[in-house]
């Protein structure tokens, strides 16, 4: 009985000790508490510095052109299984797929005439 | 494949109707698009006139994942009838809001499809994308007023609640799923009944779906975002909000409840029982200190909700007859008060029940519909609550509810004296400033035929009764 449970002690035991271990290890490793220098307290080692302000802002109509991209894009998944069976799916499928892609081109529409597209 | 289209012809209609006024609205220009407001009204009322030759017809489609039947078809009228009002009531007040006329009204259209494929739908799938459609149609809706900072304010907070609340329930059906390795719901009950014992994960399921759809309906605890969002909201949108959005949800969460989970019902018609009281006994009791009215009727709509729930409670053809009966009229009372408080609005610019003061003598007409409205709401007799509240109290009061059919009948007394005071205000107060106040055409017609309908429903509610008894034995069917 106690000894199908030691398994999760060892485990125990173990998940204790590990983290403690790393922790040490990179103490003992890393130099810069000890000798702090102002290149090793840089916040990349490499790449480039950031310049200015890090919290900028961006333009809200990028997030149109995300929106009407995700819309196309979900269209092709759905014309991709189509594509592959329409032929034994009939004439109703392919009205189908018509009216379907004909809503997505009345909001594709809509989006054009409100200025959606527009980069003011 | 063999699917019978004409069957679905309601919805077709409906997506028609959104995008053809869509179109319209991108053709004509802009001064000329006063009139798709009435264009979306008078669609409605004709899909409306359809619908009613779908009566009997009880029949799946796609092997049970949409439902066509009396109970659907009731409650697709419902929400066609909420949604004909409001854009009947609302058009002067979208027309002050100034920006994107049409498209308020497409929303709506959007909103109300959103509901009537939800109370159609059989299958989880399809209810979480009915569900979807009306809930971000509302959110959109509900941040309309963009130059409001109260408006964006309830939006934001509704669609984070929002989607917290979508994610309970789509954790719920997940695991609902899980356990029965189906999403019809009618085959989920024979799954269920099919197992020695309830698997806990199932319990943990069902309550998680209690928590969705609790959130949907406003009910305590589950109902902090409901006052903020109705008072920040363009009014018409709220209305609309406390009308359709609740009853679909009551109409897609009965379905759930009655049809996928009866064999534990003793279990969750406890727990609905205890939702109902602590509903009931929070929202009147909140709704009475209200300064602001759409606050206010945002409270006394929780405190309908718990009122709806003992029908849940039930759990029979007499609680769902109960629930769709008292549904209707509570369409009428509350798109009536929401008409007043929105054209009292757009008029002076405010929603403090102290400024009703003396409304009795600036316009006899909105005085008159609110109280009616709002009596019906308390269960004065003559009124059509009345007669709502006696089939759901007697739907479980030999069922061993007596107690929550106690704290109902206290509490709706308790709710006669806010509702009352109200009336008080308009009727005994002098008017502070006495001109009076326009009211257009279209709005004159909703608020006659809401206060029509009250006092008609409440003297001879044998024709709804009929029709609501109608749709619940199709529930069981």
């Amino acid at each position: 009985m106690l000894t199908s449970y030691a398994g999760v002690v060892v485990v125990l035991i173990i998940g204790f000790i590990f983290p403690g271990i790393l922790l040490g290890i990179s103490r003992i490793l890393q130099a810069s508490h000890r000798n702090p220098t102002p290149v090793k307290l840089q916040t990349y080692e490499c790449g480039l510095e950031t310049q200015g302000e890090t919290w900028v802002q961006f333009k809200i109509s990028y997030f149109m052109y995300a929106l009407v991209f995700v819309a196309f894009d979900v269209e092709t998944i759905f014309l991709y299984p189509w594509a592959i069976k329409f032929q034994s799916l009939g004439l109703f499928a392919i009205v189908e797929m018509f009216i379907f892609i004909a809503i997505l081109v009345i909001g594709f529409w809509y989006a054009w005439k409100e200025g959606a597209l527009e980069w003011m | 494949m063999d699917v019978n289209l004409s069957l679905l012809s309601i919805e077709i209609a409906t997506v028609v109707l959104a995008l053809g006024v869509l179109i319209i609205g991108l053709l004509v220009p802009k001064e000329q698009k006063y009139g798709l407001g009435y264009l979306v009204t008078i669609g409605l009322a004709i899909i409306l006139f359809v619908s009613f030759s779908f009566y009997g017809i009880n029949t799946k489609m796609f092997d049970g994942m949409y439902i066509i039947d009396d109970y659907s078809v009731f409650f697709k009228q419902l929400f066609l009838i909420s949604a004909t009002l409001v854009t009947l009531a609302a058009t002067l007040y979208v027309k002050k809001i100034g920006t994107n006329y049409g498209e308020f009204f497409i929303m709506i259209v959007f909103a109300t499809l959103g509901m009537m494929i939800l109370s159609s739908a059989g299958d989880l799938i399809t209810l979480y994308l009915a569900l979807e459609t009306m809930t971000i149609s509302f959110y959109i809706l509900t941040g309309f007023r963009k130059g409001d900072s109260k408006s964006i304010e309830a939006a934001v907070k509704y669609l984070i609640l929002g989607a917290l609340s979508s994610g309970v329930l789509l954790f719920g059906l997940s695991l609902v799923y899980g356990m029965t390795g189906t999403t019809v719901i009618s085959e989920v009950a024979l799954k269920i009944g099919e197992m020695a014992s309830m698997p806990p994960a199932l319990v943990v399921g069902v309550v998680f779906l209690v928590g969705g759809f609790g959130f949907k309906i406003s009910a305590v605890p589950f109902q902090m975002w409901s006052p903020d969002v109705y008072e920040g909201a363009p009014t018409p949108v709220t209305a609309f909000l406390a009308v359709g959005s609740k009853a679909a949800a009551f109409a897609v969460l009965m379905r759930v409840f009655l049809i996928a989970f009866p064999d534990f019902s003793a279990q969750w018609r406890v727990l609905f029982a205890a939702l109902a009281a602590l509903t009931i006994i929070v929202g009147n009791l909140v709704a009475i200190p209200q300064t602001n009215i759409k606050r206010m009727l945002a409270y006394s709509s929780i405190a309908q909700a718990g009122y709806i729930m003992t029908g849940v409670v039930a759990a029979n053809t007499a609680g769902v007859k109960g629930v769709a009966f008292y549904g209707m009229l509570y369409v009428f009372a509350t798109i009536g008060a929401f008409t007043v408080v929105m054209n009292f609005s757009a008029n002076t610019g405010s929603d403090e029940i102290k400024d009703y003061a003396g409304l009795a003598q600036r316009s006899p007409l909105l005085a008159a519909v609110l109280t009616v409205c709002l009596l019906s709401m308390a269960g004065i007799p003559p009124l059509a609550g009345f007669a709502g509240k006696f089939y759901l109290f007697s739907s479980i009061v030999s069922q061993g509810y007596l107690w929550l059919v106690i704290i109902g009948l206290l509490m709706s007394m308790a709710s006669v004296y806010y509702y009352l005071s109200v009336a008080k205000v308009m009727y005994m107060a002098d008017p502070q400033d006495d001109t009076p106040i326009i009211v257009p055409a279209g709005a004159k017609a909703t608020l006659l035929i809401t206060m029509a309908v009250t006092v008609f429903l409440g003297v001879y509610p044998q024709p709804l009764s009929v029709l609501a008894n109608m749709a619940a034995k199709a529930l069981f069917f």
